[in-house]
């Protein structure tokens, strides 16, 4: 059979960093094949060299059994190759259709843009994916991140891609959307496109892939059938060691309530919310994209004030209007976006680590150079940080030592409660264990977590208990005890007719 | 998020008649257009020499040199720059021109210098700004700095007189109307036509809405942003000639605040100054309107004096509009 | 763990030779070299240059620039722009004049042809009332970009215009002259023989340097201009700094319009017309990011410097005076791109 595009010896650095050495792939029509990896194997140089991005300093690409040399996307792009990026790359004020056809839309003779072809072929492409729903003439940013995401498949075909690269294409989806997602997957692997899909869920790639390839620090590990392993076989080819234990959570004394929230109200995502959260108990809060989890975190934690409603810190009301009112009543929260939330990315480790505590460091509003190096020094040995120094640049490290400045941040303000928000998404299986021992160990001190999370997995396996949110309200809890994947997963998505 | 795909389905062709009045009314073309005409009714029914066809066409012509550039500026701004050297440009090329045509070259050619300069000008600063990665701000504002000292240095701030006749194509017209008004419609309708109907167009709006994405689908942007730039070039060189020729005398100096009307006027006509949304019918509906504010003032009584406190207030008003509605589309910034 | 190889390559930033290189290669010291050759060259050129007289009087003239880049410093690292401080210093200049000649406290009126006013404006409450109107239109700025979130840029365009209109407004276009004596010590008099304008210009340099770097509201400043959402979820008080800064701006452009009409001894309502412009050319020069983010006191000073010694410089060498700005503009486009250069060869971005 023959490949569809063949990578072998391809090799690339960046100063200071091999990021992928004598790496190869293949890629047959008809194919799903999953590349894996922790972050920073090399999986996101490997496709930015087969989608022309980068250019590989060694190595030979071929393309339907032709060499070929990509020096920049628009080339890659004419050889068929089309990439869908994590960042959708569409422009949020051009519509469906133009988006779908941006630099190649039908002309007219004059040369001039032929909006009723345009959208004519818009829509008959939507069509061949089986989306009947779509307004073409709409514009994108107005549209869910599942309905971005069928445009740009939608783009890529029009291109005539014969392979799609789809870099975690499930990251920022709700369960029925990435449903979605899969269907046309298959769709598109039945019309004999050659898919190269990364992800960092594991299930994801046994219901979708016919093979996998692992990549590790830069080096290509192997190559398998997905009917020939189990997951910790490719745990274990990911990270070189078998991880005996994913979920360490440790049992706490749970004490008394610590934060209260009764019935709070800020349209248009939190609807009346009420639940407790007590000291030493990591709480998991799970729920579709859109189901208003973060937006009650960041009422909570003062970004959008509550119009209605009571937020009680030991028993008592308190008045939360801004994050700064928060972190006085002992709140923090480690946000969901880590770049442009979590972090300020071109100051270094220090000044990350001292952001929300600089009142306190100071004196008299004066920085103390002292404390704000021996924080950031504490935090590093602490959470076990990789950076040569507390005067490196955030922006340099990687995803989970990004991650764990933030949680370090956050702690530094010694809070009561802690509100996590993803605290693993996108992140290695190595740090993402760290980040599960620490929160065990926060809670057995006495801290109270709400960990909001969208990997059913972790919920299980970190909360004492566990609520599900849908439409802006809670619409489930369950103990430890009774929570399973199912009875979590039907509350997540039952219709609202059908809810009790 | 259900919910969204429901109502899309429901869309139907009555809905989107209905929808497209609606994107109609609340537009800022529409806007602008309504508030002009407001403005020339409320202003003749005070005092009807207003309303006589020399005062309405000399509103018209008053800012339609600066209505031209600020076509160019649109685009610009449009991908996500910034000129702020127009004024200093304008000011020398209409001297050169004026300088041209005196010592003896034919007067045709003399139109076309302003232009090609201002071609070349704009090259510069697109190659600064796309190649060199200098931010659009500090190279048109060292150019500003660069070109007013070099004009001084160069005219010694005399003035220029004694241009032929048929050189002042400021003072044609045809059918009883001036020329700089042909110009300033023509030019409209032609970009207006560029930024809907070509691809290069719709790229200004892909490299000022998302640079890396525009990349990322292939568009070259700093080939993009460097046309952008001849393009304003070419806009400011007719700017240029409009402005030489509209009197006896060319003046030695940079006309005062002309960057800001012409970037008051792009905004206003309800260009993003974030980049990536806008369109330049408006730009020029704004040149027009700002000019009939300015000339009203003194058919109501009001000192000229306060005419710039009304042109501040007029940017703060249409900027508040445009980002309440916004707002409302949840766009967002 | 697999990124601990990357980590532990070789760390240019630690070693005291690398902090080195990174202290020569920073825009300040760029920019002090380039300064340095700069006057050396023109002080070939006329013997007039590098003399006492020459200099005291330059950092006369360089007043009002200084005083208002200062607060432009702030604005720009926070990744905002202040068009309209040029309007402001127009607009207090104005104030300070038109208040002093037209108010009258007793009976409380403005005065008209033929008043009789028991008692008059002291020019001490003028000075006063210009400078709160610097700071409220400083806030006024501030409120619409923090509360509606108009951006910086358009804000600032809209109040270059109004508050200019309002100087030319209220004035008229007519100037006020004939103040009192002791008005004009600040402006052409002297301290220890040395000009009271550098004076000033050193106090309010030391409190902008100091609290721009050792204060956490320095600190929150840079953290705003690189990732404001990161900042306001940080618990920094975001909207709150930005009133402070502009309304900060706002003072300065009127206490720079205090000094200056006590130098040139006259009110005009086109003063300051341009300013803005030389004073975002002196911040950018001396190495403040027009993306935010990054900046110094000690950059803008010599950028101020600088462009101040090139104009005065090259018109002692016989260049006409106004021709000398072209001179500012290259280096303007030059210092930034030697700047980009050798941030990029750096790995810096």
């Amino acid at each position: 059979m023959s490949e569809l595009l063949e990578l072998a010896g391809v090799t690339k650095s960046f100063p200071g960093v091999k990021a992928l050495q004598e790496a190869q792939f293949s890629l047959r029509a008809g194919e799903v094949h999953a590349l894996l990896g922790e972050n920073g194997a090399g999986k996101s140089t490997m496709i930015k060299i087969v989608s022309g991005v980068y250019r590989p300093d060694a190595g030979r690409i071929l393309v339907n059994g032709q060499a070929v040399q990509f020096n920049n996307p628009h080339e890659a792009k004419s050889h068929g190759v089309a990439t869908i990026y994590q960042e959708l790359s569409l422009y949020p004020e051009l519509t469906v259709a133009e988006n779908i056809f941006l630099g190649h839309c039908p002309r007219t003779r004059f040369g001039l843009i032929d909006w009723a072809e345009t959208h004519r072929r818009a829509r008959e492409i939507l069509e061949s994916l089986e989306i009947h729903d779509m307004d073409v003439t709409r514009k994108v940013g107005s549209m869910t991140v599942g309905n971005r995401q069928r445009v740009e498949i939608a783009k890529a075909l029009s291109q005539n891609a014969k392979i799609l690269i789809m870099d975690e294409p499930t990251a920022s989806l709700s369960e029925a959307d990435v449903q979605r997602l899969f269907e046309i997957v298959r769709l598109l692997r039945e019309r004999g496109v050659g898919i190269i899909y990364i992800s960092h869920r594991m299930e994801e790639v046994f219901e979708l892939a016919d093979r996998v390839t692992v990549l590790r620090d830069g080096q290509y590990v192997g190559t398998r059938h997905v009917s020939d392993v189990n997951e910790a076989e490719l745990i274990q080819m990911m990270v070189g060691r078998t991880i005996d234990q994913l979920f360490p959570k440790l049992d706490a004394e749970i004490g008394q309530p610590v934060l209260e929230v009764r019935d709070l109200v800020r349209p248009p995502l939190t609807r009346g919310v009420s639940f407790t959260l007590r000291a030493g108990e990591i709480v998991g809060m799970a729920g579709l994209v859109g189901s208003g989890r973060s937006e009650v975190a960041q009422v909570i934690f003062g970004i959008n004030p509550p119009v209605r409603g009571e937020i009680l810190i030991d028993g008592k009301p308190v008045h939360i209007r801004n994050p700064g009112e928060a972190m006085k009543k002992g709140i923090a929260y480690v946000p969901e976006d880590r770049g442009s939330q979590g972090l300020v990315r071109a100051m270094n480790v220090r000044q990350n680590m001292s952001l929300a505590v600089l009142r306190a460091l100071a004196r008299a509003n004066f920085i103390d150079d002292k404390r704000e190096f021996s924080l950031a020094r504490e935090m590093i040995e602490r959470l076990n940080i990789k950076a040569y120094s507390t005067e490196q640049i955030v922006n340099k490290l990687s995803g989970g030592n990004q991650q764990k400045i933030v949680i370090g941040k956050w702690l530094a303000a010694k809070p009561r409660v802690l509100i996590m928000d993803e605290p693993t998404r996108g992140i290695d299986v190595g740090a993402k264990a760290e980040i599960h021992r620490l929160m065990s160990t926060l809670a057995q001190q006495g801290m109270a977590i709400l960990m909001i999370s969208s990997e059913l997995p972790e919920v299980l396996g970190m909360s004492d208990r566990v609520l599900v949110m849908r439409e802006g309200r809670i619409a489930a809890e369950f103990p430890r005890a009774q929570a399973t994947q199912e009875v979590i997963a039907s509350a997540m998505m039952s219709q609202t007719g059908a809810a009790s | 998020m259900t919910s969204v795909t429901v109502n899309q389905s429901n869309n139907g062709s009555t809905k989107r008649s209905a929808g497209l009045v609606r994107k109609i009314v609340s537009s800022q073309e529409f806007i602008l257009f309504v508030s002009l005409i407001a403005l020339i009714l409320t202003v003749g029914s005070i005092n009807g020499n207003y309303l006589r066809p020399n005062n309405l066409i000399s509103i018209l012509q008053g800012n339609a040199f600066a209505a031209v550039a600020a076509l160019g500026m649109c685009l610009v701004i449009i991908s996500g720059n910034i000129d702020i050297s127009v004024g200093s440009v304008v000011g020398v090329l209409a001297v050169i021109s004026g300088n041209v045509v005196i010592a003896g070259v034919p007067f045709w050619i003399a139109w076309l210098v302003p232009i090609v300069l201002g071609a070349l000008v704009g090259a510069l600063i697109g190659f600064l700004v796309a190649y060199l990665r200098i931010p659009s701000i500090v190279v048109t504002l060292g150019l500003a700095s660069i070109i007013k000292g070099g004009l001084i240095l160069v005219t010694s701030g005399r003035e220029i007189s004694g241009m032929p006749a048929e050189f002042m194509i400021s003072q044609f017209r045809p059918l009883g109307i001036p020329m700089p008004i042909y110009f300033m419609i023509v030019l409209t309708i032609i970009m207006a036509i560029i930024m809907r109907y070509t691809a290069f167009g719709r790229s200004i709006y892909a490299v000022g809405g998302n640079a890396d994405a525009a990349r990322l689908s292939g568009i070259n942007d700093r080939r993009v942003v460097l046309q952008v730039f001849i393009i304003n070039g070419i806009f400011v060189g007719i700017a240029a000639l409009l402005f030489a020729t509209q009197l006896q005398i060319i003046r030695a100096t940079v006309p005062a605040n002309f960057e800001l009307l012409v970037i008051t006027a792009a905004v206003v006509g309800g260009v993003s100054i974030l980049g990536g949304v806008g369109t330049v019918v408006g730009a020029t509906l704004a040149a027009i309107l700002l000019n009939a504010i300015n000339s009203s003032l003194v058919f109501v009584g009001i000192s000229p004096y306060w005419m710039r406190a009304f042109q501040g207030i007029l940017i703060l008003v249409t900027v508040l509009a445009d980002l309440l509605r916004r707002r409302r589309q949840g766009i967002g910034l | 763990m697999a990124q601990t190889p990357l980590m532990l390559d070789k760390n240019p930033e630690q070693s005291t030779g690398g902090r080195l290189r990174k202290l020569l290669l920073s825009q300040e010291v760029i920019l002090f070299i380039i300064m340095v050759v700069a006057i050396g060259l023109l002080a070939t050129r006329s013997d007039r240059f590098l003399t006492q007289d020459n200099l005291l009087t330059q950092g006369r003239l360089m007043a009002e620039i200084a005083l208002v880049a200062l607060p432009m410093t702030f604005i720009i690292i926070t990744g905002g722009i202040d068009l309209s401080v040029g309007a402001i210093f127009g607009l207090c200049a104005i104030m300070l004049g038109w208040t002093w000649e037209n108010i009258c406290l007793s009976p409380i009126a403005i005065k008209s042809r033929g008043f009789e006013c028991a008692v008059n404006m002291p020019l001490e409450v003028s000075i006063v009332l210009a400078i709160l109107i610097g700071i409220l239109a400083g806030l006024v700025n501030g409120w619409f970009i923090v509360k509606i979130k108009v951006p910086p840029l358009i804000m600032t365009l809209a109040t270059l215009a109004l508050y200019r209109g309002m100087a030319e407004g209220i004035s008229q276009s007519r100037s006020v002259r004939g103040y009192p004596d002791w008005f004009y010590q600040l402006g052409q008099g002297d301290l220890f023989g040395i000009p009271t304008q550098i004076w000033l210009i050193i106090v309010f340099s030391i409190i902008s340097a100091i609290w721009l770097s050792r204060t956490t509201f320095g600190r929150s400043l840079y953290a705003i201009g690189n990732n404001e959402t990161g900042a306001r979820f940080s618990g920094i008080a975001v909207g709150r700094q930005k009133m402070i800064i502009y309304a900060f701006s706002g003072m300065m452009a009127g206490i720079a319009a205090w000094i200056f009409v006590s130098r040139v001894s006259t009110t005009r309502s086109d003063m300051g017309s341009g300013l803005e412009l030389d004073v975002i050319a002196a911040v950018v020069l001396g190495g403040t990011s027009i993306f935010g983010g990054v900046g110094s006191i000690v950059g803008t000073l010599i950028g101020v410097v600088t462009i101040q010694m090139l104009k005065n410089g090259l018109s002692l060498a016989g260049v006409t005076g106004d021709a000398t700005i072209i001179v500012v503009g290259l280096v303007l486009i030059a210092a930034v791109l030697i700047n980009g250069f050798i941030q990029r060869r750096s790995g810096a971005r």
